[in-house]
């Protein structure tokens, strides 16, 4: 061998001795996997973005940083700035805060990762963003409201969202109103899953119910809100007395109204207890008459006295009733009495006056000792 | 005016004793029935005053009419009844073999109702006390005139007052039966037994029907 080339060939093994190794580049590096939580954003969301990567090659490689940047869903932590040498076979993972910033659609933020040697490896990781909410609905309310009558609401949430809802939960708001529970747990709801809440509500006036739902998707919270106008109206169900086969009796101190009252509703009327109104005046011995219960198609006679003004030619006939909730009605019927009255003024009351039977009494007295003088003097 | 005859009322036995010793006169006893049947006329024609202020304007002439017919009726009643206890007495008193004529019938009835003169009075004080409470309503068609008619009666008998006036009534009653068992005694010459059934009798079944009507069963 020449000189020369033995010089050669030593300065190429002094220089590879000095460089060290040989480094692995970008191929051997591979994104192996990613996920986000919650799976799906919704707009303004945040989410943590997790991306893991593996060396696959036969010799180590040094990573100077790891970042994430895109448009839509944007990072919100920082990049990592010093990621160190990964290992043969080794795996590594990266965790971003990542925020949807843009519409719905499906954003591609790029996952970078620089290495020591020249060159980088670029990564679009794929993040859904939906904005469907969670569904609310009235699936079971009464035909109508009344005032202070307590009447059940059934909800039903549904989940039309591709990845579950956590936390959810309803809640009733409204002015005049009261609502029991005043807030009803649902918990996770899976997807095309629903839950339910009933809510006992009672109304003081009518009013806008607003049902509002609350949900977690991933660490966000969400709302949506239900309106329920509570309007009030009749029953259909409802008791309904009605009083009937009324005949007016005329008595020395007033009248005698004597009748039926049937329960014409599809409930039970409770607690029925009848008495003249205004402007007649209730009197002894029936100032007013209680009936008790009136079932549906139930009748039961009544009887109540009072007296009026001669010029008064219908008196009102006032049923108060109440439902099972305890909830006071007042139902009036007019009985005319005109063409009849005759009120009568002076007296008290149908009782036999002291000062008459004072008199009865003396002239009792008188006449029987005038009869019995008068059988002594035979 | 003699008033020696109000001695029937404390002492008939000797009243009607005196009274056989001379022919039958009726003038008194006519006298006390047109003091009853006058009595009973103001009754009447308060009721019947109360009544016409039920009608309308345009029938209150009508009403004028009605007073003074319920006046006379009244007047004429108290006539009536005199002859019919009278009648009736006798009648009876012919079962007992009684001995006299109707005309000391008669006479003795009529003595016998001088206490009706009081329980009269007392009773048009009551009615007149019933009618003056009662406020009453003009009735415009006869459909209203009628029911407020039976209203009127049922008011009336339901009234405290009246039921007082019934109980006067009865005493009285019980006072002329008195006065009439003695009478009946001397007129048609009965026992003190069967003068007591000829007056209790009739008198008797009327004081049961006016107890019933008292206690409203009619």
């Amino acid at each position: 061998m020449r000189p020369l080339y033995f010089v050669i060939i030593s300065l190429v093994c002094a220089l590879a001795a000095f460089t060290g190794p040989a480094s692995a580049g970008p191929a051997d590096i591979t994104v192996t996997s990613s996920s986000i939580d919650p799976p799906i954003l919704m707009k303004g969301d945040t989410g943590t973005l997790t991306i893991a990567i593996q060396n696959n090659g036969a010799e180590p490689v040094a990573i100077r940083s790891a970042r994430l940047f895109g448009s839509g869903v944007v990072p919100l932590s920082d990049s990592y700035p010093a990621v160190g040498e990964l290992g043969t076979k080794n795996t590594k993972t990266f965790t971003f805060t990542v925020r949807a910033d843009g519409g719905e659609g499906t954003f591609y933020p790029v996952f970078v990762l620089d290495f020591v040697n020249a060159g980088s490896l670029r990564y679009p990781i794929p993040v859904q963003v939906e904005n469907t909410p969670l569904s609310i609905s009235v699936i079971k309310k009464p035909d109508a409201f009344s005032e202070g009558r307590t009447a059940d609401v059934t909800i039903r949430v549904g989940n039309p969202r591709p990845n579950a809802a956590s936390g959810v939960q309803v809640i009733p708001q409204g002015t005049g109103l009261k609502a029991i529970p005043s807030s009803a747990f649902i918990g996770a709801l899976a997807p095309d899953a629903s839950g339910t809440a009933v809510f006992n509500l009672t109304p003081a006036a009518e009013t806008t119910a607003a049902f509002q739902v609350v949900w977690r998707n991933g660490i966000n919270t969400h709302t949506a809100d239900l309106i329920l106008p509570i309007t009030f109206d009749e029953d259909k169900r409802q008791a309904d007395p009605v009083i009937t086969n009324v005949e007016v009796r005329q008595e020395a101190k007033g009248y005698r109204i004597v009748g039926d009252v049937m329960n014409a509703g599809l409930e039970s009327a409770r607690s029925v207890i009848i008495s003249p109104g205004e402007p007649a005046t209730p009197t002894d011995p029936y100032r007013i008459y209680i009936v008790g219960t009136l079932d549906p198609d139930d009748a039961s006679p009544f009887e109540v006295t009072l007296q009026a003004d001669a010029d008064v030619t219908e008196i009102p006939i006032v049923i108060e009733y109440r439902d099972a909730d305890g909830n006071r009605y007042t139902a009036t019927t007019m009985v005319d009495v005109g063409g009849t009255t005759m009120a009568l003024s002076g007296g008290e009351d149908g009782e036999l006056p002291l000062a008459g039977i004072v008199v009865v009494v003396l002239l009792a007295l008188g006449i029987v000792g005038a009869i019995y003088y008068s059988w002594r003097r035979k | 005016m003699e008033i020696g005859f109000l001695r029937v009322l404390f002492d008939p036995g000797r009243f009607f004793e005196s009274r056989m010793r001379d022919e039958p006169s009726l003038k008194v006893p006519a006298l006390i029935a047109l003091v009853i049947g006058v009595i009973g006329a103001v009754s009447a024609a308060l009721a019947a005053n109360m009544f016409v202020g039920i009608l309308p304007a345009e029938a209150q002439a009508i009403g004028v009419l009605m007073v003074g017919f319920a006046a006379v009726v009244a007047v004429v009643g108290g006539f009536l009844t005199w002859f019919i206890y009278g009648i009736v007495f006798y009648i009876i008193s012919m079962a007992f073999k009684g001995e006299g004529s109707l005309a000391r019938t008669l006479e003795v009835t009529g003595y016998g109702f001088l206490p009706q003169i009081f329980g009269g009075i007392i009773g048009a004080l009551l009615s007149y006390q019933i009618i003056a409470n009662l406020t009453l309503p003009i009735a415009r068609s006869p459909e209203e005139i009628a029911a407020v008619t039976e209203n009127l009666a049922h008011v009336i008998a339901t009234d405290p007052l009246a039921q007082i006036a019934g109980v006067v009534t009865i005493l009285f009653l019980a006072w002329s039966a008195n006065i009439w068992v003695f009478g009946m005694k001397h007129a048609r010459n009965l026992s003190t037994r069967n003068a007591a059934l000829t007056v209790g009798i009739p008198v008797g079944l009327y004081i049961i029907y006016l107890l019933i009507a008292l206690a409203g069963w009619l």
